[in-house]
């Protein structure tokens, strides 16, 4: 048995609907006028200041979300670069955003494409800015890498799922000087963003960044729900490891919190029956 | 600013030296024939286990994902892997995600079962590319004839002598996951539970194994190039791993030189700074 | 209920299905034109919608013995259509792709050398890949000039461009490691002190220091034994590596994931449910 379907471990389903449950709620909370608090994010803040940078230097932005299929990940990503884009437009700063995926590289176009129209400069919209330059992992590298020696970037964004790649990528933008800010949920290549990155955005505040720069009160409040989410998920690590303790690994308590077919050995044991 | 004593010199040292330094450490240390014995970890000794449990005639599912730019790291991997298989007298079919990666991988167990009289669809078999492994395996839990229809000969999977009676991925008994990318947790998610999974990740990839190791979600692990040596230790057999992993150690010796060097240029940096203040 | 067509009604059925959808596509395209704002958004909204419940539904409705629901025949065709949306979108990437690049070429742009390389290579590649791919189902005859051609191209070059890539990045983080692993503070040195310590206890290196020089036993615990014998034979380099991995990497990356697991989650949420206004 595995965990295709919901009735594999209903447990771990009535986990998903508590935690849609909570961001829900605390979107509804948010939208009816709760004030919410979201923490300071230095990587974040920094994107003004390297957008600025460029600015001055008048080398171009890279925005680049990797490899990242299309997906929440890669919508997370270009709604990150749909904001850098319109600070750009201000200042009528050069960009380029690079991607390794032929689907986010048509909803880029459109997505940048609004963001140069909602701050009222549709016309420094350049389509060629958006570019795929190859699904294959390491031509795509050199692609990007080439590209940022060459236009000598001034500062380069990299938000989404990265792989071996990242590094070079990373180590690149460093030989040409340029401000680095990544964020990602890739948790093996945090090491090399960190050592060649100015800010590193690690897991989950990825996923905050949008609410971070927008401070919609939809996201803040989708954050909260998170949040309430993540204090539930460590009460379960929490009473999983006691209750293993107590009663050994065998116990259908345990079965319950993280196998399949768990649910239906703990109704056996502690109700005598099947499941309903 | 140019630097001006030997501690900035250092601090700002051109890159392409170090580029340098490390293909000479590498080039040097892949030649010298000294080979260090491996202490096995305990992922890998589960690992050898694990395959070790097996009984003549068991199914085995390989997925070989690598193409060339990881070679260094997953064909010690694969080459032990199968060599291990045929000790055991294992049948195994391997399956592949993308173009290169099929090409390789069935080239190399071709090489490699012949030495040994290991015959192509008696013993062993090719499932080719399927390019979505998600689907492939929910496919292969429910209809495997069906989801992988011809092997990478064109030979219908019914037709296939190994095959006869297979129509599950519940009928195997192991799955061995070489790849540098993130399929593991496919694997794990989509492949029926009784079937056990290993794992041969880059080095890399390796730390995000840890937690499904952990768990008993995957039954062993051996990681990139060094853990293919502490494999190869424990089979008995010289291959491409133990050549290897000399330079490997000596290039993370230059790399920890090289980092406690920096620290004492920026020490003595910052202490002839203040003396000149 | 079965999704999939039946061998007899296959070609009937095809012609139906492909002018079928011809024929909404087409509708599709004025009626969104026609469309107010709001008219379109909320047929966006409904797409999104449906298209999200199908998967949902299919997760949580109960299965029968052959883990089976009244929806899950209907997954791997709706699979095959997201495949076939990358398809049509890597055709719109490529197109792209060349457009710039002659672009570059014809106006003679800036490095338009490079533009020209990339140009050859990518019929060159195109031709000899659609060839060979052709011969293999027979289609096209194969030739010595397909097959050393082939070879030059695919084994002798972009296997080995890919390889040399790779390895870039171990001189990249020799050098990234050189400039950023420097004690500037407590966390800095902890961090440093425990990359050197896995760096080495991962390698034979780390056995022979351990093992071999300094004498520490590589035999596991034996039963019974006190708190201090038991810290003594767990001193070896790569016991302290593997312990650092296990105990300390794992459970801090479990977290992580935890958060963005969750983070996902929320976030697919709210684009199913249209409430995520970023690139909507």
């Amino acid at each position: 048995m595995t965990y295709q379907h919901a009735q594999d471990n209903w447990f771990s389903a009535i986990i998903i609907g508590f935690i849609a449950l909570m961001v829900l709620l605390n979107i509804f909370r948010a939208r009816v006028g709760a004030q919410l608090f979201i923490r300071r994010i230095p990587g974040l803040d920094a994107i003004d200041e390297a957008i600025g940078r460029s600015t001055e230097m008048g080398r171009p932005v890279t925005m680049i979300p990797g490899m990242t299929s299309f997906g929440v990940v890669a919508v997370q990503s270009l709604t990150i670069f749909k904001y850098i884009t319109k600070q750009i437009a201000r200042f009528a700063t050069p960009m380029r955003l690079l991607t390794g995926d032929a689907t986010v590289f048509a909803v880029a176009q459109e997505a940048i494409a609004d963001a140069y129209n909602e701050s009222g400069r549709p016309d420094l919209y350049d389509g060629d800015s958006i570019r795929f330059l190859s699904d294959r992992q390491f031509a795509f590298a050199s692609g990007v890498a080439g590209l940022i020696q060459r236009e000598r970037v001034a500062a380069n964004f990299m938000f989404g799922e990265f792989y071996a790649e990242s590094l070079i990528f990373a180590e690149t933008g460093n030989m040409v000087g340029a401000i680095q800010v990544a964020g990602t949920i890739s948790f093996t290549q945090v090491p090399f963003f960190v050592a060649a990155c100015d800010y590193t955005i690690i897991g989950d505040e990825f996923y905050a960044t949008s609410a971070y720069l927008s401070r919609e009160p939809v996201l803040l409040g989708s954050l909260v729900g998170q949040d309430i989410a993540k204090f539930t998920f460590a009460f379960l690590a929490l009473s999983g490891a006691t209750l293993a303790t107590v009663f050994g690994v065998d116990d259908s308590i345990i079965k319950l919190l993280g196998q399949p077919g768990g649910f239906d050995a703990f109704i056996q044991e502690y109700f005598g029956g099947g499941t309903p | 600013m140019q630097p001006q004593t030997i501690w900035q010199k250092m601090l700002a040292v051109d890159r392409r030296l170090l580029y340098v330094l490390l293909l000479v450490n590498i080039v040097m240390f892949l030649l010298v024939p000294v080979r260090m014995p491996a202490s096995i970890s305990p992922p890998v000794q589960k690992f050898y286990d694990t395959i070790e449990a097996l009984q003549p005639g068991d199914l085995v599912m390989i997925s070989s994902n690598w193409s060339a730019s990881t070679l260094a790291e997953n064909q010690p991997q694969l080459e032990a892997v199968i060599k291990h298989l045929m000790r055991k007298k294992a049948r195994f079919s391997i399956i592949s995600i993308e173009a290169q990666s099929r090409d390789i991988s069935y080239r190399l167990a071709e090489r490699v079962t012949k030495a040994e009289g290991y015959e192509y669809g008696r013993d062993w078999v090719h499932f080719g590319f399927v390019p979505n492994l998600t689907v492939a395996i929910k496919g292969m839990v429910t209809d495997l004839p069906n989801t992988i229809k011809q092997d990478v000969r064109g030979t219908r999977v019914s037709q296939i002598e190994m095959l006869k009676g297979v129509n599950s991925l519940r009928q195997y008994k192991l799955v061995i996951d070489v790849t540098p990318s993130g399929t593991v947790p496919i694997w794990i998610s989509y492949s029926p539970k009784e079937v056990n999974i290993i794992y041969c990740p880059t080095s890399v990839m390796a730390a995000e194994a840890y937690t499904y190791l952990d768990s008993g979600q995957i039954k062993g692990m051996v990681t990139g190039a060094k853990g293919a040596q502490e494999y190869e230790q424990l089979l008995g057999i010289v291959g491409l791993a133990s050549r290897f992993t000399n330079a490997i150690s000596f290039s993370h010796v230059l790399i920890i030189t090289f980092i406690l060097l920096g620290n004492v240029a920026m020490f003595m940096n910052r202490l002839a700074e203040r003396r000149e203040a | 209920m079965t999704w999939q067509l039946n061998p007899q009604d296959q070609w009937l059925w095809i012609w139906a299905i492909v002018l079928g959808a011809f024929v909404l596509v087409l509708g599709l395209i004025p009626l969104l034109q026609v469309l107010p704002p709001r008219g379109r958004r909320a047929l966006v909204v409904g797409i999104t919608f449906l298209a999200g419940l199908f998967f949902a539904a299919e997760f949580f409705m109960p299965v029968n013995e052959e883990q089976k629901n009244m929806l899950t025949p209907a997954i791997q065709p709706a699979q095959n259509l997201l495949q076939l949306i990358g398809a049509l979108a890597l055709g719109l990437g490529t197109y792209g792709l060349v457009r710039l690049h002659l672009k570059n070429v014809v106006q003679k742009r800036t490095q338009w050398g490079y533009s020209v390389v990339l140009l050859v290579s990518f019929v060159t590649m195109a031709f000899f890949s659609i060839w060979n791919t052709l011969a293999e189902k027979e289609l096209a005859p194969k030739t010595p000039l397909l097959e050393n051609s082939f070879k030059l191209l695919f084994d002798f070059t972009l296997v080995q461009l890919d390889a040399a890539m790779f390895s870039l990045i171990a001189f990249y983080i020799f050098s990234a490691a050189y400039r950023a692993f420097r004690i500037r503070s407590i966390e800095a040195s902890i961090l440093m002190f425990t990359a050197m310590v896995v760096m080495i206890g991962v390698v034979p290196l780390g056995a022979y220091i351990s093992y071999d020089l300094m004498g520490f036993s590589a035999e596991p615990t034996p039963e019974g034994a006190s708190f201090v014998q038991m810290l003594v034979h767990n001193l070896g380099l790569p016991k302290v590596a593997n312990w650092i991995l296990t105990s300390l990497n794992a459970p801090a990356q479990r977290a992580i994931e935890f958060g963005v697991g969750i983070g996902g989650l929320a976030m697919a949420i709210r684009l199913w449910l249209s409430l995520e206004r970023g690139i909507t």
